[in-house]
């Protein structure tokens, strides 16, 4: 029986909840509904009282997360979309980041965020907000691409004394699946070579791990041999991983899914031009959405956003200069 | 509406009859509190501390009434914002604590990380507020759920907040929150009529910040916050209540700042007149007044009472003037508790 | 009449496939506009699949208890044109076919899975990303997606654009820009790419390599910054006549390049600017006139100089500098007459050689070359007639920046008037 990224995180929350009575899941919709994308399916008749409904308030959700985590919970919220985040930002980046270092006490909620574009799902149900998390210390931020990494990082996440945002990709939730569910996976922190190659190096995390291994494929054709590093980890980033592959390759782009200004793909190609300018042999390129909200018709959001196409077409400029 | 209720009520619902005791032990924290403070204010005057100073000078009575009936040992947690002073070191907050924190020691609970009334011990049950109002109220919620979660018998939170916070989303979103999860909650809102320098006039356009409560579904309260008898009494009731299941109380207490927003605001925008007007006086002078006339205490014991808390204040602040300042170069920069996910500090 | 396909509605954020739980028409039934004709389920909720026109059922596809992907073609119906009109089904995908309509069989999912793994070539079960599994997303083949040109540097034929990472592995390898002039570049513009620099270096390996002498690695490196600057050269017959009965007349003799330093250490102590450098906005002139002379040895060329020349006569340098010519050779030069001078003279003439364009010291402007002396007809204008004559040409090197031909020309006429008065020297 095929496992999905959905079915993956729906899994890591059960065993979560089994092992650990410290650990329950606070969300709009989540208890006897299972949540909007049926997320917690289930999980309220497993562990009674554990799966709880919130109003529609998630600065409350999240402020209610950190005050459970300081008296010794290790509390799941499950935001509805990552666009509404933005309603829980003050208590995510002033309260959780903030906590362990103002007190000494450390403040372990995991915030998992359905992340992404969809076809249709318009500029509120789309967004891919890791980058502004990311921006604030005291947080840990990411962003699996795979049904293993959704299962390992979200007990992982769960486990770890940090407020821990997963960036969990709506795309991904159907559209992907595995045999099973991994026995072993790297850890936190890791990023992983998803195509080995050693033409030229695209950095790309959550779907856009994707949309970049079927650009490497496609250009495979051609006779390019291109790496691609998921970086699973929005925050930390493995940059010793990426210098690696650039050492490798000579040449890098970096892709994401969020908006161009500033962001994960310039905080990797700042790295990489600080700590590896002499592994370079071209200019380091990146690739985000465009500078706009995210359009609603599938027609504009198909190019707004970066696609295999789109990232073949700028790795195959790279590879040019 | 508010609801006022008869002292059959409050024995109703298992509470000790207001007592004499109390109220000299209320006023004891109030002293030590006002005490302190000055002290504060007068250190910030000669430059000894950094950043702000608030003071909670009128507002002891209010504070120090929720503070001083909520017990950790029994599991309550209190969240006191930055005009409770006597309501955080009436819960048990060390005196030590405060004094450390304003002038930045590095033995403090903050250790120079965060200073003046951004303090707290959250494993203690007294959660280190930020200074985004009404951020306070969710995080008291949840420890009460955990709590809850813990099968913890008749516990209470108690948190405070001011007239100028009650506007914020964040506390409807928390006290709609604490009524739909039954939590027993106790919410203090301290009406000082003045937000900084904005009246209650411009803040809210209800007769009564208590007749929001019955709209939550919470039961509410409205009391002369000067009246140290009148809060005791109120609160007496509504840590009951919340301790019996009855869900969030709120308890409104009408009073006047009798300072600046923060000791860097003279407050001329408050008028003189506004001292001799109800619920304008100074809840200390009228405390004091009352335990004398009626004999709660003799002259000699309240003399004591202001004599000691002027020692333990002059020992406090000199023990934290003399500590060590905190140490950039050992400072540890980082902000995970997870060291080896920390990505450090960007070397310059 | 037209077909219109009946498909798989997106039924909700992220879905990707529904099951066909129930099928209310047959082929043949008559069919309103939005009459529920399937009951399909999400792994969300159960939902009715909707007609888009009124019409006819001409086939159903679909079959219960099968998943469908979104946009599937589930039956089709048949349709007037008016109602296809009326209900705005005018663009061709609203008529067609657009999805394959078999449902997706274990087979191909085995079929799917096997092409992936053979394209990555690589067997980590635990991280394998099974891409097989994502559904198709045609982009309208009308937009094309859009990413901006990249810059590419202009005129960088061969390694004169040289990445951080060619210049971090040049000075790795300690190698320089000159070294690789003859590396083809297939980068932009022409440029050396990294691939193309380890390319030539594998090749290279090839060849039969020796080791260069430290002399040899010493003269590249002068003569390679040197060539930084724009070098002309301009050179002028002159008579050695002169020269020669003086050096006959004398005893002990001078070399004839002794004559050729002494003379432009004159030359140049009238005007020391053309002896300058050029930094920045300002000519720096030399401190003293200290000529060097290049003395060939073993693999490499050396430069002994002379100090103070213009205070001194021929006769009073003629023993020093058969001195350091000797101490040269034997490459055991005396400190004071190592370091720099102002210019260099070079007797390249000893190879037999009678035009050349020598290179100058990297710190100096001036290198003033002396060719092999031969015995030429030069027409005597007073006795109307050719007269033999020893002949050599002086060659003067130096940084257009600082001299221009004229300039240059003056000085070689005035070290030629000197050379014709040799007793004054």
């Amino acid at each position: 029986m095929p496992v999905t990224y959905l079915d993956a995180i729906r899994e890591a929350q059960a065993k979560a909840l089994a092992e650990d009575d410290r650990v329950f899941i606070y969300g709009q919709d989540v208890a006897e509904f299972g949540g909007a994308f049926k997320a917690t399916k289930g999980l309220a008749d497993r562990f009674p009282g554990r799966v709880v409904n919130s109003p529609i308030s998630e600065d409350a959700i999240v402020g209610a997360a950190i005050g459970a985590a300081i008296e010794g919970m290790r509390p799941i919220v499950e935001m509805q979309f990552a666009d509404f985040s933005s309603l829980a930002f003050n208590q995510i980046v002033n309260q959780s980041a903030t906590h362990f270092w103002r007190t000494g006490v450390p403040c372990p909620i995991t915030i998992r965020l359905p992340s992404g574009g969809t076809e249709g799902s318009g500029p509120f149900h789309s967004q891919s907000v890791e980058s502004i998390y990311a921006h604030y210390p005291g947080l840990i931020v990411l962003t699996p691409a795979t049904v293993e990494d959704a299962y390992s990082m979200l007990l992982e996440a769960i486990r770890i004394d940090d407020p821990v945002i997963f960036c969990e990709h709506k795309f991904l939730y159907y559209h992907l699946k595995a045999d099973a569910l991994p026995a072993v996976s790297l850890p936190v922190g890791k990023a992983r070579i998803a195509r080995f190659g050693r033409h030229a190096t695209i950095v790309a995390y959550s779907a856009m791990v994707h949309e970049a291994l079927r650009a490497a494929r496609e250009m495979a054709e051609e006779g390019w041999e291109i790496e691609v590093v998921d970086l699973r980890s929005a925050k930390p980033i493995d940059t010793d991983t990426i210098l690696a592959s650039v050492a490798r390759t000579g040449r890098l782009l970096c892709v994401g899914e969020s908006f161009p200004w500033g962001g994960l793909t310039a905080e990797v190609i700042s790295r990489v031009v600080g700590e590896g300018f002499h592994l370079l042999d071209a200019p380091p390129k990146r690739l985000n959405s465009k500078d706009t909200p995210i359009p609603y018709h599938p027609n504009l959001w198909r190019v707004h956003r970066p696609t295999w196409q789109a990232i073949a077409a700028a790795t195959r400029n790279l590879l040019r200069l | 509406m508010s609801q006022s209720l008869p002292q059959s009520t409050l024995e109703a619902a298992g509470s000790p009859p207001a007592g004499t005791d109390r109220s000299v032990e209320a006023y004891r924290w109030m002293v030590l509190a006002r005490v302190f403070e000055d002290k504060i204010a007068a250190l910030y005057r000669a430059g000894k501390i950094v950043g702000g100073v608030y003071l909670g000078r009128g507002q002891e009575a209010f504070s120090a009434s929720l503070g001083m009936q909520l017990d950790r040992a029994r599991g309550d947690v209190f969240c006191g914002l930055i005009r409770d002073q006597a309501g955080r070191m009436a819960f048990g907050e060390p005196l030590i604590d405060s004094a450390r924190t304003y002038l930045g020691s590095a033995e403090g609970p903050m250790r120079g990380r965060d200073g003046n009334i951004h303090r707290g011990r959250p494993s203690k049950g007294m959660p280190a507020m930020i200074s985004h109002l009404g951020a306070m109220i969710p995080v008291v919620n949840g420890m009460l759920m955990a709590l809850r979660h813990r099968k913890a018998q008749g516990v209470a939170g108690g948190v405070t907040i001011g007239d100028g916070g009650t506007s914020t989303g964040a506390f409807h979103e928390a006290l709609n929150q604490a009524a739909v999860e039954k939590l027993p909650l106790v919410l203090a809102v301290a009406n000082n009529q003045y937000a900084y320098s904005t009246p209650v006039s411009e803040q809210f356009a209800c007769d009564d910040l208590a007749d929001r409560a019955a709209g939550y579904g919470v039961r509410g309260y409205s009391i002369d916050g000067t009246d140290l008898d009148a809060c005791l009494s109120a609160f007496t009731e509504a840590i009951a209540r919340a301790r019996a299941g009855e869900g969030p109380q709120m308890v409104v207490g009408k009073l006047l700042r009798l300072a600046g927003h923060g000791e860097h605001d003279d407050a001329r925008y408050i008028p003189e007149s506004k001292r001799s007007e109800p619920h304008g006086g100074d809840c200390l002078a009228l405390a004091r007044a009352k335990i004398l006339a009626e004999g709660r205490a003799g002259a000699e014991a309240v003399a004591e009472i202001e004599k000691s808390a002027q020692e333990r204040v002059e020992e406090a602040v000199a023990r934290a003037q003399s500590e060590p300042a905190p140490n950039p170069y050992r400072e540890s920069w980082h902000a995970l508790a997870t060291k080896h996910l920390s990505e450090g500090t960007t070397e310059v | 009449m037209p077909r219109v396909p009946l498909c798989m509605p997106q039924l909700g954020e992220s879905i990707a496939e529904a099951a066909i739980r129930e099928i209310g028409i047959a082929a043949g039934d008559d069919i309103s506009a939005d009459q529920e004709v399937f009951q399909v389920e999400t792994d969300k909720a159960m939902m009715g699949v909707t007609t888009p026109a009124t019409g006819r059922v001409l086939e159903i596809i679909a079959k219960v208890d099968e998943s469908y992907a979104v946009g599937a073609t589930l039956a089709y119906l048949e349709v007037t044109d008016e109602e296809i009109q009326r209900a705005g089904l005018t663009k061709p995908s609203d008529t067609a076919p657009i999805r394959p309509v078999k449902p997706r069989t274990e087979e191909d999912q085995a079929a799917e899975n096997a092409l992936a793994d053979g394209d990555d070539g690589q067997s980590r079960p635990h991280f394998a990303i099974d891409e097989s599994e994502f559904i198709e997303i045609d982009v309208n083949p009308e937009v094309k997606p859009t990413v901006e040109g990249l810059p590419v540097p202009a005129s960088a034929t061969g390694a004169t654009y040289l990445s951080p990472r060619m210049k971090a592995r040049m000075e790795e390898l300690g190698l320089n820009a000159a070294d690789l002039s003859g590396v083809a570049g297939s980068g932009a513009g022409g440029r050396v790419t990294i691939e193309d620099f380890e390319k030539f270096i594998r090749e290279i390996e090839k060849n039969k390599m020796t080791a260069a002498s430290p002399m040899r690695i010493a003269v590249a490196d002068s003569m390679r910054r040197s060539w930084t600057r724009p070098l002309a050269t301009v050179g002028m017959p002159v008579s050695l006549d002169a020269v020669l009965a003086h050096r006959k007349a004398s005893d002990p003799k001078s070399g004839i390049a002794l004559y050729a330093i002494r003379a432009l250490a004159l030359a140049l102590s009238e005007n020391t600017a053309v002896a300058g450098r050029l930094i920045g906005e300002r000519i720096v002139h030399p401190k003293a006139i200290d000529i060097g002379f290049a003395v060939e040895v073993e693999d490499g060329v050396l430069v002994p100089v002379m100090r103070d020349v213009a205070d001194k006569t021929l006769a009073e340098l003629t023993a020093p500098y058969d001195e350091l010519v000797r101490r040269g050779r034997d490459r055991r030069l005396p400190p004071e007459a190592m370091g720099t001078g102002i210019a260099t003279v070079t007797n390249f003439g000893t190879f037999g050689i009678v035009w050349a364009t020598p290179i100058p010291l990297p710190e100096q402007n001036l290198v003033l070359g002396l060719g092999a002396g031969r015995k030429v007809p030069h027409w005597d204008d007073a006795a109307g007639e050719f007269v033999p004559r020893v002949e050599a040409d002086l060659t003067l090197s130096f940084d257009h920046r600082i001299l221009d031909g004229g300039a240059a020309g003056r000085l070689l006429q005035k070290i030629d008037s000197l050379l014709q008065r040799p007793e004054t020297l």
